[in-house]
Parts: structure tokens; sequence; C-alpha cells
């Protein structure tokens, strides 16, 4: 698979310091997956927070914080010997059937853990799922699914929208993008982009600040996106 | 018993790196202090940069510490330098924190996720060469282009918030932050 389209270096910067947030940090999360130059450059960036850090200006600590960080590891330890795990292990995820896709294809790795909605029927020919992530249940995310020749929800942008393919492609003014791909697009763009014919796409999608929905389908799918 | 500190200046990445080998091996009391007093305040440091009032990137520096000591046997020195493993458990730890603040004043509680303590890198480049890599093309950025791409690794909201220090329009800072990220990414693929 050859991967066309890629993060722009700021969300893969962005994404190693921390600061996107959590819909479109897990849809480049799902892009980072299938591209190890990306996971390369994502690794550049952590290595720059390591530098940014190891030349921040100390800042003194209260007088007692290591005695206090001290007495913390002593009480780990006392509980240890006690038999007792320091911290709660963590819940095991509840017993479900591992998702697929559509057509039996396995969800990418980084969505493994979400829980994936019901498929929603907004517009001919398109349906969506909402995608929740168990660290973050606030977090929009959303699985599209749109049928061959169909336009994606068509809308206006207030944010940037993170789209990766995962299945089938569509093409825009900007190109074509195929599974593996990830789109940003931006706000001041109105893109229009249409599944190519030979089969449906499945994308997900995330938004980073506020939509402004367009047209009938946009309309539809405002409510559901809980914009 | 091994000498944690070299006399004067602060420790470097290889002697940083070996202390936490001796925390995961041995527990060594001593290489946690001289971790500790190296980093902590250090730590502190970077998260009030990235926006956490003083009170709370103390604590969540103290957080990181206890981590570092807890999760000593997970660092591999061949995917992360001392301060690259440090930065991502912080990292992780102020994302926990400002989800948790979030989710408190809106729904339930949720319980925080182990966080994984593994930063990206892969065996690919060794994680010596490319932070070194990475130091160079920092060094060789503009005053200008370094002072923005330090802005925009810090800020939650990076551009409003160069534009506000900067005192520039949201465009230009916008053009100069994209201009810096090329400027490095031309620098990291050895190119000039």
């Amino acid at each position: 698979m050859t991967i066309r389209h890629h993060p722009t270096d700021e969300s893969l910067m962005r994404l190693a310091a921390g600061s996107l947030p959590a819909g479109p940090a897990m849809v480049v999360a799902t892009h980072l997956a299938g591209c190890p130059q990306c996971r390369e450059r994502v690794a550049e960036f952590e290595a720059l927070g390591g530098i940014l850090l190891e030349e921040s200006a100390p800042v003194p600590m209260a007088p007692d914080a290591f005695a206090a960080a001290l007495r913390a590891i002593d009480a780990e330890e006392t509980r240890a010997a006690a038999g007792k795990t320091a911290r709660p292990a963590a819940k095991p995820r509840a017993g479900r059937a591992p998702a697929t896709l559509p057509g039996g294809i396995p969800l990418p790795e980084p969505l493994r853990d979400c829980e994936i909605g019901p498929w929603r029927w907004i517009g001919i020919g398109v349906r969506a799922s909402a995608v929740k992530m168990p660290d973050d249940p606030e977090a929009r995310l959303t699985l599209l699914r749109v049928g061959p020749g169909r336009k994606l929800p068509e809308h206006g942008h207030f944010g940037t929208e993170f789209t990766q393919i995962l299945v089938g492609s569509f093409t825009d003014e900007f190109g074509r993008y195929m599974p593996g791909d990830l789109t940003e697009m931006n706000h001041d763009i109105e893109h229009q982009p249409i599944v190519d014919p030979d089969g449906e796409c499945i994308c997900l999608a995330a938004l980073e600040g506020g939509m402004r929905m367009t047209g009938p389908f946009g309309r539809l799918i405002q409510p559901f996106v809980r914009l | 018993m091994t000498h944690v500190m070299q006399e004067g200046g602060p420790p470097d990445g290889a002697q940083l790196a070996r202390m936490i080998v001796r925390i995961a091996v041995e527990r060594d009391r001593q290489a946690f202090a001289a971790l500790y007093s190296h980093f902590a305040p250090r730590v502190t440091a970077f998260l009030r940069k990235s926006g956490l009032p003083p009170n709370m990137a103390e604590e969540i520096a103290q957080d990181v510490m206890l981590t570092v000591w807890r999760k000593a046997e997970q660092f591999d020195p061949a995917r992360a330098g001392a301060s690259t493993w440090i930065f991502t458990i912080a990292r992780n730890l102020r994302i926990d924190h400002l989800r948790r603040v979030r989710v408190a004043t809106s729904a339930e509680q949720v319980e925080p996720e182990e966080i994984e303590t593994a930063p990206s890198g892969e065996a690919l480049m060794l994680a010596s060469e490319r932070e070194s890599t990475v130091r160079a093309a920092l060094a060789a950025l503009s005053d200008e282009q370094a002072m923005v791409l330090r802005l925009s690794f810090f800020g939650d909201k990076p551009h409003s918030e160069i534009a506000r220090e900067l005192g520039l329009p949201l465009g230009t800072v916008k053009s100069r932050v994209r201009l810096a990220l090329g400027r490095l990414r031309a620098l990291l693929e050895g190119e000039t």
C-alpha cells in the first residue's frame, strides 16, 4: 500500500506534543498504524520534546517534594509487600466480540477499544456511526460509509477536518484518496469529495473546531455529530 | 556504589539513561534522587510553559517522577533517550489530567487509563542518532524560526497564542509556523 497523503507536520508535532484533541489524535493514530514514515516523524517530534524539556530552566520544587516522593514510594512498596498491587489493575475491557467494519474487515488496531455505534442512514447512500473512545467519551469521532459515486456529506468548515480512508477511495479537487491516506481539510475551503465509482468508501473522520453544515445532507448529519 | 552525578555541570544523556536503568534493575534510590533533582524542576517548568497553573504543574511533575520509578523497566535506551522518555510520560499525564478536569465538569468520572509509556520511536533509527539529528536541526534554524517552533510546540492553541506573544496577525503566524516546520523538515532530511 503506497500512502500518498499524510498528516501535516504541524498535526504530527501537535500529536507528539499532546495538544491535538482526542478525536483528531485518534484519526492520526489510525494513519500512523499503517505509516512507518509518519511514525518516525512523530518520534522526531518526541525527541524535540525531550530537547525542550532538557533546556527548560529548572523551577525549584517545594522543599519537601522529594521527601514526599520517597514516602509515596515507601507506601507503594509496603502495599506491594503485603501482596496488594500498588494500583488497581486496569479493568478488562467488556467482553465484546471484536467489532468489524462492514464486509468483515477488521477495525484498525487503534480503534479496537472503541465502541462503534449503529450505522445510521443520514442521506441517500450515506451512513454514519458514532465512535466512542473509552478514554474520552466526549470526543467526536465518526465512521462514514458512502456508496460508490456518492458525495461525502457536504459541509463548510470552521475548523479542520481529519479524514482517514479505511476502505475504498474518493476524489476531490486536490486528488484521489486511497486506503491509508489521510486528508486535512481546512475551514477556508469548501471541498466536495466524491466516492470513486468502483465501490463504497469507509472513512474515519473527526473535526477540530466547529462545523457549519450546508445542504440537505449537512442538515441531516448536523444533529447526529452533536454539533 | 557508582557515582550518579559527575562533579560540576548537569549529567549528560548517557548518565541519565544509566540512572533509569539502575532504578529498573536495582531499585536504586540514589539514582532516583539524582534523576529527581535533574528532572522534577525541569518537568515542572515544562508543564508550566504548556499552560498548567504552578501548583498543578508541580503536582503532575511529582506524578511523572513516581511513574519513572514504577515504569523504569519499560525504558529502552535504543528507542528513546532519558529526556524523550520522561517527556512522553509528562505529556501523557498532562493529557490525562486535562481530560479528568473536563470530564469531571460534565459527566461521570472516568478511571484514568493505564498510561502507555512507550514513545513512538522504533528501531528504524537509533534514539541517540535521531536526537542528535533533531538537536542539530533545531540549532540550524534561525532564531526567529526556533522561537516560532518552541512556541507552537508548547501552545494548546498554537497560532493564536503565538500571534499574541509576537504581536503579529494570525495569518502571518500560520505561515511562519508552516515555514519553520518546512525548514526543520528539510534540515532533518539532510537538505540545506
